[in-house]
C-alpha cells in the first residue's frame, strides 16, 4: 500500500491524461453494461409494476394467450365454489389526443365485483360526498364513463365531468371523467396514465365482441391457490392459462431477454477491448519504469512485491474506472429507458410505461467487480514481466528490453494450436457449446497472432511509407516494428472493434436484405386497413362484416382478412396469424423453405395443417411434418407443419393457419387487418379516400398504403437494430481510444528519438508527420486485420443469430460497402486521434528529451 | 564564428536555478575548444544554448553572424541543421535504422534527392571508416563504431560547427582516444569549428583551447597543455 | 328490499296462539300474509350521504309470483342519465337468486355474480343481496325477545342463514309487529358487527295487504341512509311470465 502511494501515485500523476485514457476502456465497458442493463431492467420493472399494481389482490389470472375468450367462461369460473370472486378484464393502450400525454392504459372492469379485488380509493367529489364515481349507476349506464388517476387528472386539468377525446371503433368519441382515483396502489400503474371503464363498454369501444381478455380472481378463505389453479386448469382445458399475476410479467422477461443478450455482448466487448488498452498501458509502464523497478529490486523488493505493486495499481484503476462507468451508465440508462420501453411496447404491444430508472445494487456491484476483474486480468501479464525485470540490466542506461524471438515463436505455436481447436469445433457445430467455444477460440487465435501479423504488415508497409516520406515514413513504420508490444495492443483493440463492426454490419445488412425480399414477395397488398396506426397493436379489432362493406367500395379488388395474436405454444408466446390461405395464395408468393408448395397450401387451407415461419422452426426445433400442439379455448389442436416459409412477422417466430380454423376454435371472428388488393386500373389514393370517406366517421380506422407499411416495418427494424448502432459507436469509440492511447504511449516512449530527430534538423512538421504516419499505419494494420477477422466473425454471428436469437437463415454476404467505408473512416479517425499526441511531441523541451533517462 | 555576449540561463522551477551567468565567449572559425567543469557547472547548458536546443534567458548568441534570439522554432531548426552537427555521449542512433540510414536522416530531412543522399552518406561512412558496416543496425556495432556512425551523421552537410557532448564518455580509454583522433582529424581536414564538452581532463588538454566553467561562470580560458602530444593518434597505439 | 320485511303481512288463521308461536311460524305467517300474485309500484329513492348530499332516483317495480318463485324487473326512470337501466331478479327456493342488469346505452346485459351480491346496489345503501327475496326455509330462527318499534309491540327474532344459503351476513335480527305481522325493522350483522339497519314505516293496507310505504336503509359503515318511498302501489295486476325473462329485460 505504501509502495502504491510512494511509487505509483507520482507516476500516475505525471502521466495523468494517459491514465485517464487507459481507464476509459473500463469506463466505457461498465457504462454500457450498467446503462443497457439498467434501462432494460427499468422497463421490465415498470412492466412488472404495472402488472402488479393492476392485479390488486388478484390471486390468479385466466387468459388464453392474446386471443381473449368468450364471456361464458366467466360464468364457469364463477361457478367454482372455491372462487371467492372472479371478474372480467379488458386491457388496452390507447393514444388520447391529449398533447404530450402519450398513451393511456385503459382497464375495462366490471365495477360491481371488481372492487373486491382492486382498491380504487376514490376521491371525494368536492362537495364532501364520499363517492368518487359521482354516481355509480350513471358510470355504468353511460358507456362514455371514465375513471382516471388523480395524477392524470391533475396533469391534464381534468375535473369530474370533463371530456376526454378518444378514438374508438365507432369513430372519435368524447369520454366523460366520472371518477378520480386517489394516489396509491392502482394509480401508480403505467406511470399513472391509467383509466378505468366498464368492461362491457370497453368491448364495444375496442371492437372485442363478447370476449374478455382476462379473468382476475381470488380464492375463498381457506382454499389453496394451487388447488384452485389445478381445478380451473382441468375445468377450462389447455387453451387457457391460469397463472399468478407475476407469471404474466415473467413472459415479458423472456421477450426482454433477447435485448439483454445483445446488451451483454456489447458490454463484454467493450470491457474486453478495455482490457487490451489497459494491458497495453501497463506493458508500456513496465518498460518505462524498468529503471525504477530495478532500483526497487536493488533496494530489496521481492518479485512478489513488484507484482503486487502493479496489480494494486490495476485494482485502483479498475475501481476508479468502474465507478466512473457506473455514473455514466446511469446517465445512459436515463436516456435509453424510454427508448427501449417504447420499442418493446411497439414491437410486442406490451403495456408498460418506464419513466424512472430502477437501479439494482446487485447489478451495480457486479459491474464494479467486473470492471476491477477486467483491469486486474489485463495487468496480470505486465505485472508478471515487471516482476521478472532483471535489476542489473534494468539499471543499465539506454537499453530497452526487446521482445524475444522465442516469445514470438511460442505465441505463434499457441495460435496454431488454438486455430486448429477452433476449426475442429466447427466440425462439432451442432453442439451449440462447441460452436461458441469455437468462436471464442477463433478470436483468441486472432489475438495471439496479432503481434505477428502486425509485424508483417508493418514490414510490408515500410517501403510504402518510406516512398511517401523517406524519413517520417521510415521512422513511423520502424516505430511499429520496434515495439510490437506497444502497437499490438492497439491493433488488437482496433481489430476486434472493426471485426465487430463488420460482423454486425453484415448481419444487419443481411437482415435488411432478406426483410426487403420478404416485403417484396409476401407483403404485397396495396392497402392495409387497420384499427390502429401501429400494425403490432391489437387492442382494437374490426368486425368481420366490415369485409363485405369494404369489398363493395369501387376499386377494391381482393380482400384478405387477417387476425393475428400471440398464443402460448410450449409455454412461449408465439405469433399466430390467421388468414384466408386461398386468398393469400392468389397474390403473395411464399416460397417454401421446406415442403411442397402446392400441397402445403392445400392442407393449410383445409385447416389440416399449419405453415411455420422459418425462425419458428429453427428456434423451437420443429421440422417439416412435426406436429405442433396448439392450445385453443376449445381444446388442443394437433396440427402438422405442412410447410416452412420465410416470414418476418415476428422475431420469435410465427404460425400461419387458415382463418376458418381460427374462427372455429377460438370462436373469434374479429379482424386485425384487412389487406386490400386494388382492382385493375384503380388508383391507390382514390380508393384510400373512398374507404376513409365511407368509414372515417363511424369507425376508428387507418388506411395504410403498401409504402407506409414498408416504411413502418423498416422503421421497426431500424429501431430493433438501434442497439447495433450503439455497438458500432462503442466499437469506433474504443478504436479511437486505442489509437490515442498507443500514440500517447509511443510518444513518451520515443521522446528521445524525436528529440534526436529535431537535434539533427527535423522541422516540427516533419515530427508531426512521423506521428501522423504512425497513426495511419496503426489504423491501416488494424483495419486490414479487423476486416479479415470480421469476415470470420460474420460467419459466427449469422449462425448465432440464425440458431439462437432470431432464427433467421441469412445468407453470408461480406459487407463491402461497410468495409470500404471503414478504411478511410478509421484512417481519418486515426489521423484525428494523432493530432493531440503530435502536438505534445513537438511542444516538449528538446533538452529534456535528449537527457539520458 | 561563435559569439556569446553576457549569456545567462536561469531555470524557473520551485527554486530558481542559475545555470549560466554573464558568459562572454568568442570562438573563431576552425578553432577546437574543449569545455570542462564539474557536474552542474553549466557546460552542457552552454552547449545546448549554442546548439539552439535551448534558448538563453539573457544575453546574445551569434552563430556565423546570425543572432539566435528572436528566431522561431523552425528558423532555429533550419539554422541548426545548416550550421551545426551534434555528437552525443550515448550516440543517440535510431536503433531500427541501419548505419547508412542513420547517416542519411539529416539529408532526408533537408529533402535532398535520393541519389545525392546515397553519394553523400557513402562518402561520410568512408570518411569515418565505417564503409564496411553500412547495412548494420546500431545494436550490431561496437561502441566506437556507433560513435563513428553518430559523427558521420553529425557531419552530414559538413556543418561549420561540430558540438560534441562527452563524445568519449561512454567508451573505454582506447576507443575514446580513437574517436578523439577522428574528431581532430576531421577538424583538420574539414576545417570545422569543434566544441567538445568533457570532464576527461586528457581530452580537454588535448584541445588547442580549454574553457573551464564553474558555477555557471567561465573560470579559465587558456590553451590546451597536451594539445601537441596527443596530436598524433599513432602514439596511443 | 327484503321481501319479508317490505311486503309482509296478513293475519294468519292458524296462528291463533301468537304468544306461544315459535319463531319460524311467526316468519312464515308474516310471509303468508304478504303473499300476492303480483306487485307493481313506482319507487323514489333518496340517497342521503354522510355529508347530507342527496341524490334522487326513480324506478318502476314489477313483480310476478311470491317469495321463492317470484321474478322482479326493476327499471330506472329518472334521472335521465340512468333511464332504462334495468335489473331482472329471478328468485329460487333452493339457492341464491339470478340477477341480470341491462344497460341500454351499450345494449348489454350483465350477470351479477353471486359473489358480487354483497356490493352496494349502485350508490344506494342496499346491497344486491338485499334485493333478493328471503325464503323462509333458507334460514334458522329463534325468538330473541320482545321489543317495540315506533310504539308497536314486536317479536324480536334472530335469523341465521342455513349452510346452503350464501350470504354476506352471518346473522340478522328481525322485528315483526304482533298486531299485523309486518316486519318493522331488520338489523343485519356480520360477525357481531352491524352492517345495515332497515327500518319500515308508513304501513298501510293496500288491497288487503299491510305494506310499509317507506323503507329506510342505514349503512353503519358509511353512515349514510337511503330512503325508498313506494308510490302507485298495486297488487295482483295481471302479469305474464314472459315479461320477466332476459329477452324481456332487453326489450324496451
Amino acid at each position: 500500500m505504501i509502495l502504491l502511494k510512494l511509487i505509483s501515485w507520482p507516476y500516475v500523476r505525471q502521466h495523468l491524461p494517459r491514465w485517464l485514457l487507459t481507464i476509459a476502456g473500463i469506463v466505457l465497458g461498465v457504462a454500457v453494461f450498467v446503462g443497457i442493463h439498467t434501462a432494460n431492467q427499468s422497463v421490465v420493472y415498470a412492466f412488472h409494476q404495472t402488472v402488479d399494481r393492476i392485479a390488486g389482490s388478484t390471486e390468479l389470472q385466466i387468459s388464453a394467450g392474446e386471443t381473449g375468450f368468450d364471456e361464458n367462461v366467466l360464468d364457469r369460473v364463477q361457478a367454482v365454489p372455491e372462487v371467492r370472486v372472479a371478474v372480467p378484464v379488458i386491457e388496452a393502450v390507447v393514444g388520447t389526443g391529449v398533447q404530450g400525454q402519450g398513451n393511456l392504459l385503459i382497464l375495462g372492469v366490471d365495477m360491481t365485483g371488481d372492487r373486491s379485488l382492486r382498491d380504487y380509493d376514490l376521491e371525494s367529489n368536492g362537495q364532501g360526498g364520499d363517492e368518487g364515481i359521482d354516481d355509480p349507476l350513471v358510470f355504468l349506464a353511460q358507456p362514455d364513463s371514465l375513471m382516471v388517476t388523480d395524477t392524470y387528472a391533475r396533469e391534464n386539468h381534468l375535473a369530474i365531468g370533463a371530456k376526454v377525446p378518444m378514438s374508438t371503433m365507432d369513430g372519435r368519441k368524447l369520454f366523460t371523467v366520472r371518477g378520480v382515483m386517489k394516489s396509491g396502489g392502482l394509480t401508480s400503474a403505467f406511470g399513472g396514465n391509467l383509466a378505468v371503464m366498464d368492461v362491457y363498454a370497453a368491448q364495444k369501444v375496442f371492437g372485442r365482441g363478447r370476449k374478455f381478455d382476462r379473468i382476475d380472481l381470488a380464492v375463498k378463505d381457506g382454499a389453496s391457490i394451487a388447488a384452485v389453479r389445478t381445478k380451473l386448469e382441468a375445468l377450462l382445458g389447455p387453451g387457457f392459462q391460469v397463472q399468478e399475476p407475476s407469471a404474466r410479467a415473467q413472459q415479458f422477461d423472456t421477450i426482454a431477454r433477447v435485448y439483454t443478450l445483445t446488451a451483454n455482448v456489447t458490454s463484454v466487448f467493450a470491457l474486453f477491448i478495455g482490457m487490451f488498452i489497459i494491458y497495453n498501458t501497463f506493458q508500456i509502464a513496465v518498460t518505462q519504469r524498468r529503471a525504477e523497478i530495478g532500483i526497487l529490486r536493488a533496494l530489496g523488493a521481492t518479485r512478489g512485491q513488484i507484482r503486487t505493486l502493479f496489480l494494486g495499481e490495476s485494482v485502483v484503476a479498475g475501481l476508479f474506472g468502474s465507478v466512473l462507468g457506473l455514473l455514466a451508465g446511469i446517465a445512459i440508462a436515463r436516456g435509453m429507458t424510454g427508448y427501449i420501453g417504447s420499442l418493446l411496447g411497439e414491437i410486442y404491444g406490451i403495456a408498460q410505461k418506464a419513466d424512472e430508472i430502477s437501479t439494482n445494487p446487485m447489478l451495480m456491484t457486479f459491474a464494479v467487480v467486473l470492471g476491477v476483474i477486467t483491469s486486474v486480468v489485463a495487468a496480470l501479464i505486465p505485472a508478471q514481466s515487471a516482476a521478472r525485470v532483471d535489476p542489473v540490466q534494468a539499471l543499465q542506461k539506454g537499453k530497452y528490453q526487446q521482445l524475444s524471438a522465442g516469445e514470438n515463436r511460442a505465441r505463434r505455436i499457441a495460435a496454431l494450436v488454438v486455430a486448429i481447436a477452433a476449426a475442429s469445433c466447427l466440425l462439432l457445430e451442432r453442439f451449440r457449446i462447441f460452436f461458441y467455444v469455437g468462436d471464442a477460440l477463433a478470436v483468441l487465435a486472432a489475438l495471439l497472432l496479432t503481434p505477428t501479423f502486425a509485424l508483417w504488415l508493418a514490414r510490408a508497409l515500410r517501403p510504402l511509407l518510406r516512398w511517401m516520406r523517406p524519413v517520417e515514413g521510415t521512422l513511423a513504420a520502424d516505430s511499429l516494428l520496434q515495439a510490437p508490444r506497444r502497437t499490438s495492443g492497439a491493433v488488437a483493440a482496433l481489430m476486434l472493434s472493426l471485426a465487430l463492426v463488420v460482423a454486425l454490419g453484415g448481419l444487419t445488412r443481411a437482415s435488411y436484405d432478406s426483410i426487403f425480399g420478404w416485403l417484396k414477395v409476401a407483403l404485397n397488398p396495396d392497402l392495409f386497413v387497420s384499427p390502429s396506426q401501429s400494425l403490432t397493436q391489437r387492442d382494437f379489432r374490426f368486425p368481420e362484416s366490415m369485409g363485405a362493406q369494404l369489398r363493395a367500395i369501387p376499386g377494391v379488388g381482393d380482400i384478405q382478412m387477417v387476425r393475428d395474436a400471440r398464443v402460448l405454444i410450449q409455454g412461449q408466446p408465439t405469433m399466430f396469424v390467421a388468414a384466408d390461405i386461398t386468398e393469400l395464395r392468389k397474390h403473395a408468393t411464399l416460397p417454401p423453405v421446406a415442403g411442397d408448395e402446392k400441397e402445403m397450401f392445400r392442407l393449410t387451407a383445409q385447416g389440416k395443417a399449419v405453415l411455420a415461419s422459418d425462425n419458428f422452426a429453427t428456434l423451437r426445433g420443429f421440422k417439416l411434418g412435426d406436429v405442433v400442439d396448439i392450445p385453443s379455448p376449445s381444446g388442443v389442436l394437433h396440427l402438422p407443419i405442412a410447410g416452412i416459409v420465410t416470414d418476418y412477422s415476428d422475431e420469435q417466430g410465427s404460425l400461419l393457419v387458415d382463418r376458418s380454423l381460427y374462427k372455429r376454435y377460438w370462436n373469434d371472428t374479429t379482424v386485425n387487418i384487412f389487406r386490400i388488393y386494388l382492382a385493375r386500373g384503380a388508383a391507390e389514393a382514390e380508393v384510400k379516400r373512398r374507404i376513409l370517406e365511407q368509414f372515417g366517421n363511424q369507425r376508428r380506422l387507418f388506411v395504410l398504403t403498401n409504402r407506409d407499411v414498408r416504411r413502418y416495418i423498416l422503421r421497426l427494424t431500424d429501431q430493433w437494430f438501434g442497439i447495433t448502432y450503439v455497438q458500432i459507436a462503442v466499437a469506433v469509440l474504443v478504436a479511437i481510444l486505442g489509437i490515442v492511447n498507443t500514440l500517447t504511449v509511443s510518444i513518451t516512449d520515443r521522446r528521445r528519438e524525436l528529440g534526436v530527430l529535431q537535434a539533427v534538423g527535423g522541422l516540427r512538421n516533419q515530427i508531426r508527420g512521423t506521428i501522423w504516419l504512425e497513426a495511419l499505419a496503426v489504423g491501416t494494420v488494424g483495419v486490414i486485420l479487423g476486416l479479415a477477422l470480421g469476415a470470420l466473425q460474420l460467419y459466427y454471428s449469422l449462425h448465432i443469430s440464425a440458431e439462437d436469437m432470431a432464427g433467421l437463415r441469412l445468407s453470408y454476404e461480406y459487407p463491402y460497402p461497410i468495409a470500404l467505408m471503414l478504411l478511410p473512416g478509421i484512417l481519418a479517425v486515426a489521423f484525428l486521434s494523432a493530432i493531440a499526441p503530435a502536438e505534445t511531441a513537438v511542444r516538449g523541451s528538446l533538452v529534456e528529451a535528449l537527457e539520458y533517462e | 564564428m561563435l559569439e556569446l555576449a553576457n549569456v545567462g540561463k536561469v531555470f524557473q522551477g520551485k527554486r530558481k536555478v542559475t545555470a549560466l551567468e554573464n558568459v562572454d565567449l568568442s570562438i573563431g572559425r576552425g578553432e577546437m575548444v574543449s569545455i570542462v567543469g564539474p557536474s552542474g557547472s553549466g557546460k552542457s547548458t552552454l552547449l545546448n544554448l549554442i546548439g539552439g536546443l535551448d534558448t538563453a534567458t539573457s544575453g546574445e548568441i551569434e552563430i556565423d553572424g546570425r543572432r539566435l534570439s528572436g528566431l522561431s522554432d523552425d528558423e532555429l531548426t533550419r539554422l541548426r541543421r545548416d550550421k551545426i552537427g551534434f555528437i552525443f555521449q550515448f550516440f543517440n542512433l535510431l536503433p531500427t535504422l541501419s548505419c547508412f540510414e542513420n547517416v542519411a536522416i539529416p539529408l532526408h530531412l533537408r529533402g535532398w534527392p535520393k541519389k545525392k543522399i546515397e553519394e553523400r552518406a557513402s562518402e561520410l561512412l568512408t570518411l569515418v571508416g565505417l564503409a564496411a558496416r553500412r547495412e548494420h543496425l546500431p545494436d550490431e556495432l561496437s561502441g566506437g563504431e556507433r560513435q563513428r556512425c553518430a559523427i558521420a551523421r553529425a557531419l552530414s552537410v559538413y556543418p561549420p560547427v561540430l558540438l560534441a557532448d562527452e563524445p568519449t564518455g561512454n567508451l573505454d580509454t582506447h576507443t575514446g582516444a580513437e574517436i578523439l583522433a577522428l574528431i581532430r582529424d576531421l577538424h583538420e581536414r574539414l576545417g570545422s569549428t569543434v566544441l567538445i564538452v568533457t570532464h576527461d581532463i586528457h581530452v580537454a588538454e588535448s584541445c588547442a583551447r580549454l574553457v573551464a566553467l564553474r558555477d555557471g561562470r567561465i573560470e579559465e580560458d587558456r590553451a590546451g597543455r597536451r594539445a601537441a602530444i596527443i596530436h598524433d593518434p599513432a602514439e596511443t597505439h | 328490499m327484503n321481501r319479508l320485511s317490505i311486503f309482509c303481512l296478513l293475519f294468519s288463521a292458524f296462528c291463533f296462539l301468537a304468544s306461544a308461536q315459535d319463531a319460524r311460524q311467526i316468519v312464515a305467517e308474516s310471509e303468508n300474509r304478504s303473499r300476492s300474485k303480483s306487485q307493481q309500484y313506482e319507487g323514489t329513492l333518496e340517497v342521503i350521504g354522510a355529508s347530507n348530499k342527496v341524490s334522487v332516483k326513480r324506478w318502476q317495480y314489477r313483480r310476478i309470483g311470491s317469495y321463492g318463485t317470484s321474478k322482479v324487473i326493476l327499471r330506472f326512470t329518472a334521472p335521465a342519465e340512468v333511464k332504462g337501466v334495468a335489473l331482472l331478479i329471478v328468485n329460487h327456493t333452493d339457492r341464491a337468486s339470478d340477477q341480470w342488469m341491462w344497460t341500454p346505452a351499450i345494449e348489454r346485459d350483465r350477470r351479477i355474480a353471486v359473489q358480487d351480491r354483497s356490493t352496494r346496489f349502485f350508490g344506494t345503501d342496499f346491497s344486491f343481496e338485499d334485493l333478493e327475496e328471503r325464503d323462509v326455509d333458507q334460514f334458522d330462527y329463534k325468538v330473541a325477545g320482545e321489543d317495540s318499534i315506533d310504539g308497536a309491540a314486536c317479536w324480536k327474532i334472530e335469523s341465521k342463514p342455513k349452510q346452503s344459503k350464501s350470504s354476506q351476513y352471518t346473522s340478522s335480527l328481525v322485528w315483526v309487529r304482533k298486531d299485523n305481522y309486518v316486519g318493522a325493522q331488520i338489523e343485519n350483522y356480520s360477525k357481531e358487527k352491524l352492517i345495515r339497519r332497515i327500518h319500515y314505516s308508513d304501513i298501510q293496507n293496500v288491497s288487503g295487504i299491510w305494506t310499509p310505504r317507506t323503507v329506510e336503509v342505514y349503512d353503519a359503515n358509511r353512515k349514510s341512509r337511503t330512503v325508498l318511498k313506494l308510490e302507485k302501489l298495486e297488487y295482483n295486476l295481471p302479469m305474464k311470465d314472459e315479461d320477466f325473462t332476459l329477452e324481456a329485460l332487453r326489450r324496451e
